[in-house]
């Protein structure tokens, strides 16, 4: 029996509905065990998970819909349903209910328990609006609520220094990128004459076709473009994002697999107007690039379990927006989703950090593989690549950005290939290695195949073309194969002073953080214990 | 600079030593073990050391008043502990003198007067400056630091690990522009302008900051203790390599680095009032300025504390007086089991005597006298499986019989795996796998948050198939690991064999089956994880140890040699290695198909009798552990010991309050709750004392460190504890950070002393009794200093009891005793 259509795209808000049940019985026990309101929320992510598959599935049989607007005046709660918002709300639910069940023993015995539940749920059910949001009005309202409900999750532990002063740079942050969002939101609107986001989509993608895109839909392009940067914790914005361990883990799962997302979901969203304006392409091009070698090269220095996955983060956003302003759209999509999986399992599993670094003990290999050694690794993975690409009908080759993306890929497949080549005795471990190569391209080529099929509607392939995005793409690739390349030949390298500088530069992020220390300040906390200096005033 | 020499250079490195001998080591991770956070102090009384770490970080060695009074107004203090206590102290300046004075001042509430701390320049620019310099050194030297002494988390390690420390953080001094960037200008130029070597720059730093020699000691401990978890770990160097017999000064290094810093915000914020504020405060150094309100609280905190620890006491003693009598049995018992002195073994061994009357059980420290380094199949080095005080006395590899290939292939696999592991976090190739693989995690995080699985491979048998995980066994015989010799030749076997046998008592009536049973956790995705195993193996699990002695006491060669030596064990005697698994109490019993086939059927009916007790020790867990009283026990502490996401998996030693040496039965059918570690001891089999001195310098020591660790990460978790365990974030593989930053934390969590509603560790200094004659005990008092400085100075408490198991008198100090009065029940203040 067919289900109407209405009544199909309603029932997605009967999660953040859950949600915000639980974060209202949350403020009845905001406590130490709250026993009752632990089950509640276990039962709200079973609900809510059973509910984004049903609404998986529907996207998938009916295709894009939107719901009926409750509300009025055309501002009001709607549901677009297509196979994007379905997405992003499968990984929101799963995220979710993964962390609220996590938080069940591991905040056992905090006095704030309940408070802590009640915050996540709070965010999930913002999160969710946004991810899910058929108009435009509400998309920037759940933009607004799902920072300002994280913030008071990053202040759990307001006693805390850190956690505030973290927040506060959050804080500053986020309400940049909430100008620049509603700013793009108010231009779209005018621009298309609707706030309705299917229709706009629509309307968008038919202009694009037709290149009659509306006055001022450049402007809302970079706007969005700004606003999704900032999201995401891009170069050089990203000093919050590393500061923010001053609360419970469960908070960073979901902040980094749930939250961050947000910017490269905006421009996927709009993607038909953001790949109608090169310059907003050009910068996120630009921006995701530098800030994926920088932040995964600082990552490398890093000693602390959590700073590192944070530089991680950083690096794999921009990397999620390089693809973005490609418009390699389902490319960028599956990255999301990947990350958010391996990020959350990461920060949640972060107290496995003594057993990883002792399960694989770090040693020096006897000496850095030659660059002729090298160029015979790149050339193996570049040929696992291509012939995974040929054995699958894939033709990467045909067109400037499927070929840089499979460069990209290879130029990764280098490193496994390159360490593999320089372990003696080298032939079982390489022969793992060579294995892992080919099925990691295998992966590629086969998810993207899939992540393509499914986003045809929703967010559709538009690689661009123009020769200054072409230009850029092609610094971009060349930027990461000088990384690897340093990579691989430094590992054993006696350390010139230049890279001894180097190291201590990236390991302070190139001081984005210390910057934007200074612009907040760094004021004295009231001192706990005296000083017999105060003793004697 | 222009500065004139203060202090001559033997002072000044008196000084240094004096200041890096009062900072305790602590352990990495990976083989955390309990160390005394006041191994550098008990040189001096307790209330001394109070002041002394009141002034030097803050730390408050008490717990606040309003606790004492809660225990006062529910009767677990009375009038007669406040009035002992009140009757051992000193008098002082406005402490109470009577218990109404006393009782009235623990309700009035936590007094605000507290000791000023020791001045620093940075303290001072702090001050002045209005930004948080102290705050903000603490955060680069640790920054430093954790990149510096890094054990493998960054891929790209720091550049200068070669060097020694004072230096390396000066190579990257001179290029680090965050200082800069805060607001320290020219910072770069004053480092570079400092001396290359940290004597020479301790010395400068000196004379720039006009100090003289006695003021010394108290800044430079002050000076540390702002960096107190990198100092302790810097510590830990030392000592690592003092036990090799080697030189190492990387605490004075690291005050070198904390001193260079002084002098820099001296430089650059001088003429902004600090050089001025600077003068004042220095002159107070040596001489603290008398505090006379905070002296006299901090005294009253200790009376109250000490009145506590007599509650404590008497409830002790009043358990062992109102014991059920049991005789010692007479003759060949069945079977006996020796457990680690651990005090998760009471309960256990109180289970299962409760199960199989039959078993006599033994208490000994859990390596078994085996202190070997244990190297995992396949690897190079394994960690030292033997208690702190202790080197390893040899090096023990694993192979699977019967497959050589065994070793080599896992080590190709874990050097796969590695390889692998950078693909996976490297620049840039992270992209490659994230993207095609990061879906996997999906599954993972299911099957992971269910507990199916563990969240990442235990690093003892990854890379190890199942087949050659249950079959690999330590080797005996000479060998090679790398290019060290491994194996235990038989002299020393023999050597091993007698001191465990003698240790534990095993030389007359030794039964036909003996277990061996080691212990260690089971917990995942926690950091702390060494803690819960065996600090006797070095933070590791017993079963390595358990199996080397099992096979060494088994082998018919050693017997023999044993024999020379007046040690005959019956020729029918087998030794069981076994585990006992603290976290579920399960034990599993190791290399059965070495068990002769005429002991197979009394090891089954022991496995059955082990089944049985496991039940009935996690059911007297399970209120400690808040599960319901309905629910399936044995299942949900299962559950918890696979639980990514569980914060307390099992109490450890929490409670630890008694260190009991003396024969089993005049302990046996005392519900001790967990509290006490035993040891075996019947002093008419050690007529000239050599175990009692053995076990009263050292497992009784390694009691009083445990104790104290747990007594101050309750008492003073800011400073000696490593703070919520849900902000934990892993730092070079050695310890955590609190957040993102600060200080590496030491000490236990605060999840491990604390249930949320109220302390799971009740604070008290570990009370000993040994039934021994008091002369005895009195003349291995006198010859060891450390001892001594523990039990004089009020680092811990000692008892003897007589024969008959009655706790006759208590140590007063200086070999002195007092009798305690009625038998035991309740020592009054005479």
């Amino acid at each position: 029996m067919p289900i109407p259509t209405p009544a199909l795209a309603l029932l997605p808000l009967l999660a953040p509905l859950a949600w915000l049940g639980v974060a209202a019985a949350a403020r009845r026990t905001p406590g130490l065990r709250p026993r009752l309101l632990l089950r509640l929320a276990d039962a709200a992510g079973l609900l809510t998970l059973a509910i984004a598959a049903l609404a998986g599935v529907a996207a998938w049989r009916t295709g894009p819909l939107t719901g009926p607007l409750l509300g009025a005046g055309g501002v009001g709660i709607s549901v677009r349903l297509d196979a994007l918002s379905a997405v992003m709300f499968g990984v929101v639910a799963f995220i979710g209910a993964v962390v609220v069940r996590y938080s069940r023993r591991y905040l056992d015995g905090d006095a704030g328990q309940g408070r802590f539940v009640g915050g996540l749920a709070l965010t999930l059910a913002a999160v969710m609006l946004l991810v899910l949001a058929g108009n435009l009005w509400q998309f920037g309202a759940a933009w607004i609520a799902t920072s300002l409900a994280l913030h008071r999750l990053l202040l759990f532990y307001p006693e805390r220094p850190g956690a505030v002063r973290a927040a506060r740079k959050k804080f500053l942050v986020a309400r940049v990128g909430d100008v620049a969002l509603v700013g793009a939101l108010v231009l779209l609107a005018r621009g298309f004459g609707t706030a309705d986001l299917g229709a706009l989509l629509t309307r968008a993608g038919d202009a694009l076709a037709a290149g009659t895109l509306p006055a001022g839909t450049g402007a809302a392009a970079l706007l969005l473009a700004v606003s999704a940067a900032l999201k995401a914790a891009q170069f050089p914005t990203y000093g919050w994002l590393l500061e923010v361990m001053e609360t419970p883990t469960p908070v960073s799962a979901l902040l980094h697999a749930g939250i961050l997302n947000g910017g490269p979901f905006l421009i996927a969203r709009f993607a038909p107007v953001v790949s109608g304006a090169p310059a907003a392409m050009a910068v996120t091009i630009a921006v995701g690039g530098l800030t994926a070698a920088i932040a995964s090269v600082a990552m490398t220095t890093q000693p602390s379990a959590k700073v590192a996955l944070a530089y991680s983060s950083a690096a794999h956003m921009g990397f999620s927006l390089l693809l973005c302003g490609l418009g390699a759209y389902p490319l960028a999509v599956l990255h999301l989703v990947a990350h958010s999986f391996y990020k959350a399992h990461a920060f949640l599993a972060a107290g496995s950090a003594v057993e990883n670094a002792r399960g694989t003990p770090r040693r020096t290999p006897a000496a850095p593989p030659s660059t002729p050694l090298l160029l015979l690794a790149f050339l193996t993975a570049a040929g696992a690549v291509a012939g995974v690409a040929r054995a699958l009908g894939e033709g990467p080759w045909r067109q400037p950005v499927p070929f840089g993306l499979a460069l990209v890929l290879a130029i990764g497949l280098t490193q496994l290939v390159g360490a593999g080549y320089a372990t003696r005795p080298a032939l079982p471990v390489l022969g793992r290695t060579l294995f892992g190569a080919a099925g990691t391209a295998l992966a590629f080529f086969a998810l993207e195949r899939g992540a393509t099929h499914v986003l045809q509607a929703a967010a559709p392939v538009r690689y661009v073309a123009g020769p200054a995005a072409l230009a850029l793409m092609a610094a971009v690739v060349a930027l990461f194969a000088a990384v690897v390349w340093a990579q691989l030949r430094l590992a054993a390298a006696s350390p010139s002073p230049r890279w001894a500088a180097a190291h201590v530069h990236l390991r302070n992020g190139l001081y984005a953080n210390a910057l934007f220390d200074r612009l907040v300040g760094h004021p004295r906390p009231p001192r706990a214990v005296p000083l017999a200096l105060e003793t004697t005033r | 600079m222009s500065a004139r020499p203060s202090v001559s250079p033997d002072a000044l490195a008196r000084a240094v030593a004096r200041a890096t001998d009062t900072i305790a080591p602590c352990w990495p991770l990976a083989r955390f073990v309990a160390v005394n956070p006041f191994l550098g102090v008990t040189d001096r009384p307790f209330h001394e050391a109070a002041r002394t770490l009141a002034r030097a970080a803050g730390a408050r060695l008490t717990l606040p008043r309003s606790f004492y009074a809660a225990e006062l107004s529910a009767g677990r203090i009375a009038d007669r502990h406040l009035a002992a206590a009140l009757a051992e102290a000193p008098r002082s300046d406005g402490v109470p003198t009577d218990v109404e004075a006393l009782r009235r001042l623990a309700a009035a509430g936590d007094d605000q007067a507290t000791l000023p701390l020791t001045p620093t320049v940075a303290d001072l620019a702090a001050d002045l400056t209005g930004h948080d310099w102290a705050r903000a050194v603490t955060e680069r030297l640790s920054a430093w630091a954790g990149s510096y002494f890094d054990e493998g988390q960054a891929g790209w390690a720091n550049p200068w690990r070669a060097l020694t420390p004072y230096a390396a953080w000066r190579a990257e001094a001179m290029v680090d522009r965050t200082p800069e960037l805060l607001g320290a200008a020219g910072c770069r130029e004053v480092f570079a302008g400092l001396p290359a070597t940290a004597e020479a720059l301790t010395a400068r730093a000196v004379a720039r900051l006009g100090l003289t020699a006695s003021q010394l000691e108290p800044y430079f401990h002050r000076l540390l203790m702002q960096v107190g978890g990198w100092a302790a770990y810097a510590r830990h160097r030392g000592w690592e390599r003092a036990l090799r017999g080697e030189s190492d000064d990387t605490v004075a290094e690291l005050l070198a680095i904390r001193l260079a810093w002084e002098v820099a915000l001296l430089e650059l914020f001088g003429e902004r009032g600090v050089a001025r504020a600077w003068a004042v405060e220095r002159a107070r150094l040596g001489a603290p300025r008398a505090a006379p309100a905070a002296e006299a609280a901090l005294a009253a905190d200790l009376l109250l504390q000490a009145a506590y620890e007599k509650a404590r006491q008497e409830e002790l003693l009043g358990l062992l007086a109102a014991r059920p009598s049991i005789p010692a049995a007479p003759g060949r018992p069945a079977v006996q089991a020796a457990f680690c002195i651990d005090v998760r073994s009471e309960v256990f061994r109180r289970a299962l005597e409760g199960v199989a009357p039959e078993v006599e059980t033994i208490g000994f420290a859990g390596f078994f006298g085996f202190p070997i380094e244990l190297v995992p199949l396949g690897e190079g080095a394994g960690g030292a499986q033997c208690p702190a005080l202790v080197a390893p006395r040899a090096v023990i590899a694993e192979e699977v019989p019967g497959a050589a290939e065994a070793g080599i292939g896992r080590r190709l696999r874990l050097e796969a795996k590695a390889v692998w592991k950078r693909f996976k976090t490297g620049a840039v190739s992270c992209f490659s796998f994230v993207g095609p693989l990061g879906l996997f995690f999906a599954p993972k995080l299911v099957t992971d948050a269910l507990g199916l699985t563990r969240p990442v491979p235990h690093p003892g048998s990854a890379g190890m198939g199942r087949g050659w995980q249950a079959r690999r066994r330590p080797v005996l015989s000479p060998g090679t690991v790398g290019e060290r010799a491994a194996g235990l030749p038989l002299e020393a076997q023999v050597d091993l064999a007698e001191g465990a046998l003698r240790g534990m008592g095993l030389v007359t009536r030794t039964a036909r089956l003996v277990l061996l049973a080691g212990h260690g956790a089971q917990t995942v995705n926690n950091p702390h994880a060494a803690g819960l195993h065996c600090g006797a193996c070095g933070g590791h699990s017993g079963e390595g140890n358990a199996r080397v002695a099992a096979a060494v006491l088994n082998d018919p060669r050693i017997r023999a040699a044993l024999g020379e030596r007046g040690i005959s064990l019956p020729a029918d005697t087998v030794f069981v290695p076994a585990l006992h698994a603290t976290t579920t109490d399960d034990v599993t019993l190791f290399d059965l198909d070495l068990v002769p086939a005429t002991h197979r059927e009394e090891v089954a009916r022991l496995q059955e009798r082990l089944a049985a007790a496991s039940s009935r020790a996690r059911a007297w867990r399970a209120p400690r552990l808040g599960l319901d009283a309905g629910a399936p026990v044995d299942a949900a502490i299962r559950a918890r010991s696979r639980d990514w996401s569980e914060v307390r998996p099992e109490w450890g030693l929490a409670g630890c309050a008694a260190f009991i040496a003396a024969p089993r039965h005049h302990t046996a059918g005392v519900d001790l709750g967990g509290r006490a570690f035993l040891h075996s001891y019947d002093h008419r089999e050690d007529p000239d004392g050599r175990v009692l001195e053995l076990i009263l310098t050292a497992p009784t020591v390694v009691g009083s460190w445990i104790s104290l660790q747990y007594y101050a990460s309750a008492v003073a978790p800011a400073v000696f504890g490593s703070g919520n365990k849900t902000l934990h974030n892993v730092v070079g593989a050695v310890g955590v950070l609190e957040g993102n930053g600060g200080d590496l934390r030491v000490g236990l969590p605060w999840q491990s002393v604390h249930d949320g509603e109220r302390l799971a560790h009740e604070p008290v200094r570990l009370s000993v009794i040994v039934a021994a004659p008091c002369a005895a005990v009195n003349g291995v008092i006198a010859r060891h200093e450390h001892l001594r400085h523990l039990l004089d100075h009020g680092w811990m408490h000692l008892y003897a009891m007589d024969d008959q198991g009655v706790v006759t008198h208590r140590y007063t100090g200086g070999l002195t005793w007092r009798a305690v009065v009625a038998g035991a029940a309740a020592e009054r203040a005479a």
